[in-house]
């Protein structure tokens, strides 16, 4: 399912936007010896530092221009905070990376356009959290941003074990994957300009590619990556498929694919202000007040799955019939 | 109103701060996250225009000055210190980059390691070898100016409210900055939540450790947060979340299109910066095109979205004062490098000496400008207290940022 719908021309914007954004990672491949477009080759950095805030920020605009929907953007935000809680968990042990693991999932769960958005809104949320701004963050949110994107796009017909192979695969090549964008990233800053792994404008790319990965090699693909790939495979692995329960039922409870249609008031007592379920209107036969509004047919085998896990954790499997406060 | 009420208190609160209207400029208030940035970006800009180390010193005791003024008790005012740990870790890179991988520049020899050739693999690499100070100092005066550029961008983070600024973002963002505000009001009652499944788990006599705890708690925070974001997202409906302006069809068409011709700009400038054998007309000023116009369709969107701000920040003086500072800062740098470029960019071969200047002096003063012209911070009014110590931590702070770490001993206000 697809919580956000990617519109055709959102698809040729990000497309577009992903291009001009994968240049101001890789252009110490490129970057000419003597631009003549640019007076003095420092200012390319800084060109490309300035430029990539603008395309995440057209990007999201973009994605969020058709409206999201109240439920998809709560969805978000409450996503983006675990995932921000989950962050400073595995930051100081090296290698420990937890952000990837419910951002794979929940990219899988919601699908792309809404991975993406998690992606960005989860690591912006954990810089602020633990105030960690600076120029790296646009490149990290959307380093992030792709990953969720990717697990959106992943065939949709798999399901069980070899759906949970199928991630925990993709969430260890993904993490390598951030880990050396992130270092080509802060190649040329963490470097300077006259080492021998630093980049040489001008110098064949293949040249200047060898020495990235010895830069790549020596300071972090067998420490930090290899780490961050086997918690993120070892997580999607073992708790994998509850939480993937836990996300579908959340997705049929929310109800986002229900068309919202309106019909003249019946004749019944009105009823209770906070109904639970806010996808009340899908209800088929019209029975609004019913006990177990909301929750379609289809989403009963997957309420009686979760139940064990509920009352396991002194739910009580009924959240879904407690009174709710209203939220600030 | 909130004005009239406040200027009532700040007389009554204090009556020897002098005449009315300069005490109610002086009250305790936040001020606008916008004014920060833009003075923290302006001493960035000054930063990253010299790798004078003197200058770059006095510019980080300026920022951390400022900081220990005008910061507040928030999370996010707290982490200063670690900008200054990350910009030691910076320098101490560069220069130890240098000495592993440098290639022995310089007259000078400080030390001779013995090499060593790396396998085929990395051919062309060897380790080590002599070190001269001409390499080492240019590594130290790179990574010194990188950190600079960094502290100021700390600066920001702990003296802006985040959440403030979020409210600031145009139009476009604004389904994208509510789930941020969601994602932080959210947080701490996360905090909340497993508190309150662990005492369920004891109750029930569950002792479970390791891998079997973590689900048992894991997955009800999960469920817990999940069922939370439909009874937010209830909340929101109610409140009227959602509500849009109609926009023409055609004024709709012509945001898109000039978001994707700013875009396809934006390519064919990148592509022209990186092209050697590009045309200039296809680099730089194309890319910069570009982003115009599509931030331009982008604003225009916007227009899509309706809401109200509730106690919006405005522009007062005192934000143009600290916006101004920034901006001098960065004019004044960019003046001293086009009147004596070879004092902003001390050369390391031969070596020399650096030197400040009275025009780098006057840079620094005005960036300093913002720790007694901004407005105190609410709920401190201890911060005003050290106010004769602190012109004596000015000058004495170019002294002790070779050890950036600890040149911000007691730091809490």
């Amino acid at each position: 399912m697809s919580v956000l719908r990617v519109a055709p021309r959102t698809a040729v914007v990000l497309a577009l936007a992903s291009a001009a954004a994968l240049a101001t990672f890789t252009w110490p491949f490129f970057i000419p010896a003597h631009p003549e477009s640019t007076a003095r080759t420092g200012e390319a950095p800084l060109v490309f530092l300035v430029m990539l805030p603008v395309l995440v920020a057209l990007v999201l605009a973009e994605l969020s221009s058709g409206g999201i929907d109240s439920k998809a953007l709560a969805m978000l935000g409450v996503l983006a905070a675990v995932n921000a809680a989950l962050r400073p968990l595995g930051a100081g042990t090296a290698g420990i990376e937890t952000v990837f693991f419910l951002l794979v999932l929940a990219g899988r769960v919601f699908g792309p356009g809404f991975g993406f958005l998690l992606g960005s809104t989860s690591l912006f949320a954990s810089a602020l959290l633990t105030a960690g701004v600076g120029p790296w963050l646009p490149f990290q949110m959307l380093c992030a941003s792709w990953v969720g994107l990717g697990a959106g796009l992943l065939p949709a017909r798999l399901r069980g074990r070899a759906e949970v192979a199928v991630l925990a695969g993709y969430g260890a090549f993904a993490a390598y994957g951030y880990g050396l964008l992130m270092n080509l990233w802060f190649w040329p800053f963490s470097l300077g300009a006259d080492t021998q792994l630093s980049y040489v404008a001008g110098a064949p790319v293949l040249d200047n590619l060898h020495r990235f990965a010895v830069f790549t090699a020596v300071t972090s693909t067998f420490g930090w990556d290899t780490g961050r790939a086997i918690t993120t495979a070892v997580a999607v692995v073992l708790a994998g498929p509850a939480v993937l329960a836990a996300l579908r039922r959340a997705a049929r409870r929310a109800a986002f694919d229900a068309p919202v249609t309106f019909a003249a008031p019946a004749p019944q007592p009105a009823p209770s202000a906070a109904t639970p379920v806010p996808g009340a209107p899908v209800a088929a036969s019209g029975d609004v007040t019913g006990p177990a509004v909301g929750v379609a047919p289809s989403a009963r085998r997957g309420l009686d799955e979760q139940s064990a896990t509920a009352e396991e954790g002194g739910q009580g499997g009924g959240s879904h019939q407690a009174p709710q406060r209203p939220a600030d | 109103m909130t004005e009239h009420r406040d200027g009532v208190d700040a007389a009554a609160a204090d009556p020897e701060r002098g005449p009315r209207h300069w005490s109610a400029a002086r009250l305790p208030r936040g001020l606008h996250p916008g004014a920060w940035w833009l003075w923290a970006l302006g001493l960035a800009t000054a930063a990253s225009h010299t790798t004078n180390p003197l200058l770059l010193a006095l510019l980080v005791a300026v920022a951390a000055l400022t900081v220990l003024r005008r910061r507040t008790d928030a999370p996010w005012a707290l982490a200063f210190r670690m900008y200054l740990v990350l910009g030691a870790v910076i320098i101490a890179m560069r220069v130890v980059f240098r000495i592993v991988f440098g290639g022995g520049q310089g007259e000078h020899l400080l030390v001779s390691l013995p090499e060593i050739p790396l396998p085929e693999w990395a051919a062309g690499i060897r380790l080590f070898g002599p070190v001269a100070v001409e390499q080492v100092l240019g590594g130290f005066y790179d990574g010194l100016r990188l950190a600079t550029m960094l502290v100021c961008l700390g600066a920001a983070n702990a003296l802006a409210n985040p959440k403030r600024l979020l409210k600031a973002v145009p139009g476009a963002l604004y389904a994208v900055g509510t789930a941020v505000v969601v994602a932080l009001s959210v947080a701490p009652q996360l905090v909340e939540s497993v508190l309150r499944v662990r005492r369920a788990r004891r109750l029930r006599g569950a002792t479970g450790r390791g891998m079997r705890a973590l689900r048992g708690i894991a997955l009800p925070v999960l469920a817990d947060a999940l069922d939370r974001s439909l009874a937010l997202a209830a909340a929101m409906d109610s409140r009227g979340y959602g509500r849009t302006a109609a926009v023409p069809a055609g004024q709709r068409a012509a945001t898109g299109a000039l978001v994707l011709g700013g875009l396809v700009g934006v390519c064919a400038g990148t592509y022209g910066l990186l092209d050697s054998t590009g045309s200039g007309y296809l680099g730089l000023p194309m890319l910069l095109a570009g982003l115009v116009v599509a931030v331009t369709g982008m604003l225009l969107a916007g227009r899509r979205v309706r809401r109200s701000r509730y106690r919006p920040d405005r522009w007062r003086s005192a934000e143009l004062l600290v916006a101004g500072c920034g901006i001098a800062a960065a004019a004044l740098t960019l003046l001293a490098g086009s009147v004596a470029p070879e004092l902003l960019y001390p050369p390391v071969s031969p070596l020399t000496w650096p030197e400040v200047t009275p025009l780098m002096l006057l840079a620094v003063a005005a960036a300093a400008g913002p720790a007694w012209l901004a407005p105190p911070p609410p709920g401190s009014p201890s911060t005003r207290a050290p106010t004769a110590g602190t012109p004596v931590n000015a000058v004495a702070a170019p002294t002790r940022t070779g050890d950036p770490a600890t040149s911000v001993p007691g730091g809490h206000p």
